[in-house]
């Protein structure tokens, strides 16, 4: 095994971890990631596998496929930030508005 | 005339605030709504001593947001027609009456101030440049030929303003009114208005970089939807 192997399962393995202690609860994602983490190591430990597939798809070697995956996963993943924290926006301006409209309408009330 | 109701959204405005408002209600519109977002201090003491309705945001969201909250509240005022006037002292009042009349008449849903059918005083070559942009990019989403885009003065009845509503809290909100109009098929027009731009309206508006802010917010609102 050579030391990139190594440093790369340690690295999976303990996300892996902090992952599964953190997410006790949603058994489906702690599944899913135990799941990408086997899979992950299994490819590691194989890397011609991935380059067998990779020349299936009609790419030189494994490691280039595996970048354009990520590179399509982080426009995904992107996207999906944008869209929550536009939504996170939303829900403050809206606590903001309500929050300044009432105590302006408290406000007349008592001057009343 | 009493249901006119002036929504002046501001952040940071103090030194302009009292002097805009007074020119407001000298020209006859008592009833001002000001939204403070959450400028670092409190405007309140300046409208406080005008008796104007006073609303300030916990925190800063941007003109857009301050608008929606402004035009909500005249909402629940029973405002007729709705008034939005920046805060730094672009604006003349003298133009309101027009506008308003226009809506009470029933002859328009929204009425939108224009500066380049008016007259305009100390307008750059780079900012008009900018704006017959924006005027060209809202034509392509909307379909509407307007003279001017991101003017800050505009009348709205009060039907269209409860079917308006903002969610770009920045300056994008200014192109999202106008895709709201053609959402709910309003009828608009425009009318020429009177701008000053001074030495402080300069400083304080947007300066031409932020454009690509502004339109970059444009197109992910476009995505978002």
């Amino acid at each position: 095994m050579s030391g990139i192997q190594l440093l790369l399962i340690a690295g999976v393995s303990l996300i892996t971890v902090y992952f599964i202690q953190r997410m006790k609860a949603a058994v489906f994602s702690v599944l899913l990631m135990a799941l990408l983490c086997l899979t992950a190591i299994f490819f590691i430990l194989q890397p011609e596998l991935t380059s067998r597939i990779a020349n299936y798809f009609g790419v030189g070697r494994g490691a280039d496929l595996v970048f354009y995956i990520f590179i399509l996963l982080f426009w995904f993943i992107l996207l999906k930030l944008y869209a929550r924290i536009r939504k996170l926006e939303a829900t403050v301006t809206e606590l903001a508005r309500k929050i300044s409209i009432n105590s302006a309408l408290n406000e007349t009330r008592g001057n009343d | 005339m009493n249901n006119y109701f002036i929504v002046i959204p501001c952040y940071n405005e103090s030194a302009m605030l009292g002097k805009v408002i007074d020119g407001l209600i000298d020209a006859g519109y008592p009833n001002i709504i000001v939204v403070d977002d959450g400028s670092e201090e409190s405007l309140s003491g300046i409208c406080a001593a005008r008796h104007c309705h006073y609303l300030r945001h916990a925190v800063n969201l941007g003109q857009g947001a301050a608008l929606q909250t402004g035009i909500e509240y005249a909402i629940i005022q029973n405002a007729d027609v709705i008034i939005t006037f920046d805060a730094d002292g672009q604006h003349d009042p003298a133009d309101i009456e027009k506008m308003a009349t226009l809506i009470s008449q029933g002859k328009a849903d929204i009425v939108l101030g224009s500066r380049f059918t008016g007259s305009t005083q100390g307008l750059s070559f780079t900012r008009k440049m900018v704006i017959k942009t924006a005027c060209f990019i809202q034509f392509l989403l909307s379909g509407f030929w307007m003279t001017d885009a991101h003017n800050g003065i505009r009348a709205i009845s009060r039907e269209a303003a409860k079917k308006i509503h903002l969610t770009e809290n920045r300056m994008a909100h200014a192109t999202e009114i106008i895709l709201e109009i053609r959402r709910h098929k309003l009828r608009w027009v425009e009318v020429p208005v009177h701008i000053v731009y001074s030495e402080y309206s300069r400083n304080k508006g947007q300066k031409t970089v932020n454009g690509i802010r502004i339109l970059f917010d444009v197109v992910l609102h476009k995505l978002f939807r």
